[in-house]
């Protein structure tokens, strides 16, 4: 059992506040549920001498739908998310990916500006300061060596959210707040594929809203787990798939869990105007293979969650594509 | 024969714990919850190294710290510990070696946590590493640097053990099958963590320890050695724990670290290990491989088994010398065998410690038996209930190595799961991805030999009755939740015939309470329950002649039912209770207390060949069942999806309290089987949360149906054995056997995650492809 | 390190405003236990990974090992202790106790606060409601079929008497 370290809470109740404490606080974190930070500091994962609460500025809560899509605010929980009509009428994959969020307590505290923003993992990082000490740290925190890839130069951490495919498909944008005002972007911009330095966030940035645009397809997502509940996505898949008769008009495929960062699945183009067969899932499938790239952060194999991730994928698009066989 | 009345009114009736009220209110008091006052904080220094020579612990910088006020390493103890006599070789701290990643090296106590985990940061550790072995593969190569001198090959224990003629047996057979089969180690993750709390009177030398334990006496035995306390300068007291499973059937080093630093500190220190250590703690099962050949007759009937087991037992001795003989013993006392061969090995390795958990030794070895049964029934073209049908013991009997079956109810435990599961409707026929498996098991009521031979009875039980009329059971034995204390309060208000709520139970307060071995082997029921009835008997006969005096009629045509003494035949309105016990006070000069005792007889206490103690019992429980799963092809995953239980129990005491020991016995069976595994990265703990390490959810969790078999044990109390070991290791095979049936692959490796499972079902494509490819080559 | 400074937080704690000092990094857990000494909460993990110390906290159930107390400042915890009425074990509480809901005891404050939690929101769940509102607590001696049962029993969807 470690000690959280000594931090100071900020609760800014407006964006302007919630910036200005980030400039008075440069070892500060943003944080909003906290179910993954607090876990991280008390193991010992950094030390930020602030917190600055999110959650009061009114500007990221509600969920607003209309004319122009959705808007959904960074510090709407998980659990409200998941239970709102609109989101399972329209962006299923986006309810269904809340959903499978830990556990019910972890829904109520955990929230999509935080889920989006989770910190990437691996067994080798999330872990005692006793254990990682003993193991020489780490490439991703104090150390200079990956223990998933020695010979390599950078982390292999995962990125386990589950929101972030779901949004992804839906072609997401997120509002995001700096000390240079707030800029709107792609959500998939908000990735890179290293695990030390996952997000691309300036310090002082936050997440305000994701924006989805109206008119989605219909879309599913699925996670792989050892367990029913609690575990982290081995990987996750989320399908929105548009179909023109019975050949697919629009496909986006996206996935969590197996890279450091969560990421669309490209080339889907060439499955395009062809209806969804063995041999159309099968393309789809090695596709999946092929760009997936999980690597040895998790107990359960790496290859395993390659091949899961391709079988889910096939079996989203299949149910999505009115798969006849 | 222990029926000793025609009417039931206590036993065998669903009964609630009689300690469930605090434990639902939030008012249970488990160790971390004990008001502690101004108590320092204790914390454990842990070795980062598997396997290194300690050259020094520097502990000046942490010494000097204020609000330190005690540190202590190895050197302040030169005692080992451990629970056999034989095999103590471990001490609270590492002396000279450290032999495991997250051994106690150093413990510090301080005003507070901050302090005291500054503390640990200032101990400096000078080493000489020494190589790691992380297999026991490793640790029995010919060139590896032994862990313990005294221990060539790295070898804790080999046992050899030939029953019957095996080659002959073999011969015999019209099937013989050998298959190597492997079981990950895993943890009892107890949902209560580690934790001690210890107040050292200084003026007195006096030394009270309240902690995480199942074995009060054993805790008082080994702090008594490593503290060269007098015993009586010692109190033990087991508050409500939070299970065990095994995990706590032994001293641990937080016990010990703990007392020395309240001694040193000469104060009171609350300890409270986290999750991970708790993990670091260990005595677990051991990764075990089986090496099994059977051999078997055309119609099902056994001639001969071969058995060798490799386990890897960790750095230090714990139980593992039993846990090596329990795995050659508990082949036996299930079905009929009539030749053995048995090699075990026990190996040391740079890992943390196992020990006993439920089912201790018999798991992994019974799921290769079962499985290995399994595919020679299909090979055979027999049913699988068949060939257990086949192989079925007769009560009374004694097996070749010697265990006494007195009872036994698996044909009964395999007819009802047989018919409550559809078994002939359904095996085979639920389509692909579904299938049912079944499977038997048995285990111990108790070890029949005790550890440490003192000439003291097994279970001793004190009942006092005093003024208010109130009778007071005192017992050591100690309830870790599976409901002892329960069951002993209606034993005692069969025999005496009163209402369950005058007997009150304290229990496990060295202080206060007669000895008691502690809460393994399942030996709580068979002997405490036995002591209990035969002290309700000593105090029912005090309270019956007083009652006789009274009623004026002779003392053995006196009965006493539902609190009221009567005369045989009489119509009157007999002597209350109350009455009774007063008259009975005034006899008797005051406060009664009636002891009473039980003791294995001699020849139940196993065959005579070296080790033959082991797996001897009083009575066995016997266990059948079948699991329904449902496999993904596409994850790997297997839902289990409903599983049937049958146990012979001998006879339910509480009903309830049987139920959900089996559905808990049976649903670990299952976390072992589909998901639970510890796992070491060169020697560190990579499971060692609840995260990493896969305990079921309750959405991975299938309903249980089951049924309860009483074969009435002649020697049992009221006939009942055991009830929360016996179905665990069913599961395992009977889980495998229902993949079998689904997808027609047979697994030998457990856990069955979905990565081995995709894995294994992908291999069996390439060698499907290969082999058409040579059948068109051909 | 330099001690944190504690301020007063003014909460709700079972129906009746309790004051508290706590710094701004003191979990939930930690002033239930130590400062309160309400001890019916339980640590069975190092971080939201057990259901052992789930509170609700405005009725919602929440894990008291990762909420700062601070958090919870203006807001109504409720604890196992503060089930009880009038030192009587409550409907659910009495189902647990009664169907054997509760083994060795030490999941149970979280998972009773879970059902209560699940039972205030939909007082009449099916199992798969039952499991899904569970899926966070962990337990160990039960195989979770009598949990099961009791949540049933307490809101009155069991089967009748249990064989």
């Amino acid at each position: 059992m470690e000690l959280l370290p000594d931090f100071r809470v900020a609760t800014p109740v407006s964006i302007a506040a919630a910036l200005a404490a980030g400039k008075r606080h440069p070892g500060g974190r943003f944080v909003a549920g906290g179910t993954d930070l607090m876990v991280n500091l008390r193991h010992g994962i950094g030390a930020p001498t602030a917190l600055i609460d999110l959650r009061a500025i009114p500007e990221l809560r509600g969920i607003a739908s209309g004319t122009g899509g959705m808007s959904i605010g960074a510090a709407v929980t998980l659990a409200e998310l998941a239970a709102h009509p609109a989101v399972a009428a329209h962006y299923p994959a986006v309810a269904a990916a809340a959903a499978a969020v830990g556990a019910p307590a972890h829904r109520a505290a955990g929230t999509v500006g935080g889920n989006l923003c989770l910190d990437t993992r691996c067994m080798f990082y999330n872990r005692s300061a006793w254990w990682r000490e003993a193991n020489s740290f780490c490439l991703k925190h104090e150390g200079d060596t990956c223990h998933v890839a020695p010979t390599g130069k950078r982390c292999h951490a995962a990125f386990s959210g589950d929101l972030a495919p779901a949004l992804l498909v839906h072609d997401a944008a997120v509002e995001i707040a700096g000390p240079d005002g707030l800029r709107r972007q792609p959500l998939a911009d908000l990735y890179a594929e290293d695990g030390a330095a996952h997000l691309r966030l300036a310090p002082g940035e936050f997440l305000v809203r994701v924006a989805l645009p109206p008119d989605p397809w219909p879309s599913a997502y699925a996670k792989a787990r050892a367990r029913g509940a609690i575990d982290f996505p081995l990987a996750g898949v989320a399908v929105a798939l548009r179909r023109d008769g019975d050949t697919v008009a629009g496909l986006r495929v996206a996935l969590t869990g197996t890279n450091s960062r969560p990421f669309l699945l490209e080339g889907t183009a060439a499955l395009l105007g062809a209806a969804v067969d063995a041999a159309w899932r099968d393309r789809l499938g090695k596709l999946v293979q092929k760009q997936v790239l999980p690597m040895r952060t998790t107990l359960l194999a790496a290859q395993y969650r390659r091949r899961v991730a391709s079988a889910l994928a096939q079996r989203l698009a299949g149910a999505l594509g009115g798969a006849a066989d | 024969m222990n029926v000793i009345r025609n009417t039931r009114d206590v036993v065998g009736q669903p009964t609630p714990l009689i300690d469930g009220i605090e434990k639902v209110l939030g008012q249970a008091k488990y160790t971390a919850d004990l008001p502690a006052g101004d108590a320092l904080v204790g914390r454990i220094l842990r070795s980062p190294f598997s396997h290194a020579r300690i050259l020094r612990i520097d502990t000046e910088a942490a010494r000097a710290l204020p609000g330190v006020r005690a540190v202590i390493t190895g050197a302040d103890c030169a005692f080992t510990y451990g629970v056999l006599p034989i095999a103590m070789n471990e001490y609270p701290m590492a002396r000279d070696v450290t032999r495991y990643r997250g051994e106690p090296l150093a413990a510090v106590a301080a005003v507070d946590e901050k302090t005291a985990e500054q503390a640990l940061r200032l101990i400096r550790l000078e080493v000489e590493e020494l190589p790691g072995y992380y297999t026991a593969a490793e640790a029995r190569a010919p060139d590896a640097v032994l862990l313990h001198a005294n221990k060539p090959g790295n070898l804790e224990r080999e046992v050899h053990h030939r029953f019957g003629d095996v080659e002959a047996g073999f011969a015999a057979a019209d099937l013989v099958r050998e298959q190597v089969f492997h079981c990950a180690e895993i943890a009892h993750a107890q949902m209560e963590l580690n934790g001690a709390l210890v107040d050292y009177d200084a003026a007195r030398d006096h030394l009270t320890i309240w902690s995480t334990t199942q074995v009060p006496y054993y805790v008082h035995l080994m702090l008594a050695r490593c503290l060269e306390m007098d015993m009586s300068r010692i109190r033990v007291v087991k508050p409500f724990v939070g299970g065990g499973f095994g995990a706590r059937v032994e001293v641990l080093n937080f016990e010990i670290v703990t007392a020395l630093l309240a001694r040193a500190a000469g104060s009171k220190v609350k300890m409270q290990l986290s999750r991970e250590e708790t993990f670091l703690t260990h005595r677990g099962r051991p990764d075990t491989e089986v090496r099994l050949k059977l051999g078997m007759t055309r119609t099902g009937k056994l001639t001969a088994c071969a058995a060798e087991v490799v386990q890897r037992g960790g750095a230090y001795a714990g139980y593992g010398v039993v846990t090596i003989l329990y795995a050659g013993a508990l082949l036996q006392g299930l079905y009929q065998l009539p030749a053995i061969a048995y090699d075990g090995y026990r190996v040391y390795a740079n890992l943390p410690p196992c020990g006993a958990m439920r089912g201790h030794g018999s798991v992994d070895v019974r799921f290769a038996f079962e499985a290995l049964l399994d595919s020679m029934a299909a090979d055979a073209g027999l049913d699988p209930f068949a060939v257990r049908r086949a192989n079925l013991l007769h009560a009374p009997t004694e097996t070749m190595n010697g265990l006494r079956v007195e009872s036994y109810g698996l044909d009964a435990c395999l007819d009802w799961v047989e018919r409550a599961s559809g078994w002939h409707d359904r095996r085979g026929k639920l389509g692909t991805g579904r299938g049912l498996g079944m499977a038997c098991s048995h285990y111990v009521s108790g070890a029949a030999k005790p550890i440490h031979w003192t000439g003291e009875p097994h279970a001793v039980v004190h009942l006092r009755l005093d003024f208010d009329g109130g009778i007071t059971l005192l017992t050591g034995a100690a309830d870790i939740g599976q409901g002892s204390s329960t069951l002993m309060a209606q034993a005692a208000a069969e025999v005496l015939g009163v209402r369950l709520d005058r007997i009150r139970v304290v229990a496990a307060d060295s202080m206060l309470t007669p000895k008691d071995n502690g809460s393994y082997s399942s030996r709580v029921t068979f002997m405490v329950g036995n002591a209990t009835i035969d002290a309700a008997r000593a105090l029912r006969a005090v309270l019956v002649a007083a009652a006789a005096e009274r009623l004026g009629a002779p003392a053995e045509d006196i009965d006493c039912e539902h609190e009221t003494f009567r005369a045989a035949g009489s119509e009157g309105p007999g002597l209350s209770f109350a009455d009774a016990a007063r008259a009975a006070l005034a006899r008797e000069g005051g406060a009664i207390t009636a002891k009473g005792s039980f003791t294995c007889p001699v020849e139940f206490q196993g065959g005579k060949h070296k080790g033959g103690a082991v797996g001897a019992t009083m009575g066995f429980s016997y266990a059948a069942q079948v699991v329904e799963v449902a496999v993904d092809l596409d994850t790997g995953m297997v839902a289990v999806e409903r599983v049937w239980v049958a146990q012979d129990c001998g006879f339910a005491i509480n009903p309830l309290a049987v139920e959900g020991q089996m559905q808990g016995a049976v649903w670990m069976g299952m976390g072992q089987a589909v998901g639970e595994e510890t796992r070491y990265e060169r020697g560190l703990a990579v499971h060692s949360s609840l995260l990493d390490y896969r305990v079921p959810t309750i959405l991975d969790s299938p309903p249980i149906a089951l049924h309860i078999v009483e074969s009435i044990d002649p020697n049992g109390p009221f006939g009942a054995k055991e009830a929360s070991e016996g179905a665990l290791a069913g599961f395992l095979p009977a889980l495998t056997s229902a993949i079998a049936d689904a997808i027609g692959l047979r697994v030998d490796t457990l856990p069955v995650t979905p990565d081995r499972l995709l894995e294994a079902l992908a291999k069996r494509q390439r060698e499907r492809r290969l082999a058409r490819a040579l059948e068109g080559a051909a | 390190m330099s001690a944190a400074r504690k301020r007063v937080r003014a909460l709700r704690l079972n129906n009746r405003p309790v004051e508290v000092l706590a710094a701004d990094n003191t979990l939930l857990l930690d002033t239930l236990r130590e400062t309160l000494g309400q001890t019916g909460t339980k640590r069975g993990c190092d971080g939201g990974e057990c259901g052992a110390c789930t509170v609700l906290i405005d009725g919602t159930p929440r894990l008291a090992c990762l909420t700062r107390t601070q958090e919870c400042a203006g807001h109504h915890v409720e604890t196992i202790e503060g089930l009880a009425e009038n030192g009587r074990m409550s409907r659910l509480q009495r189902a647990f106790h009664e169907r054997l809901g509760a083994q060795c005891g030490y999941c149970t404050p979280g998972m009773v606060m879970a059902a209560e939690g699940l039972l205030r929101h939909t007082p009449h769940p099916d199992e798969a409601e039952i499991r899904a509102a569970l899926g966070g607590n962990i337990c160990r001696c039960t195989g979770y079929v009598k949990i099961i049962e009791a949540v049933q029993d307490a809101a009155g969807t069991g089967a009748e008497a249990a064989p």
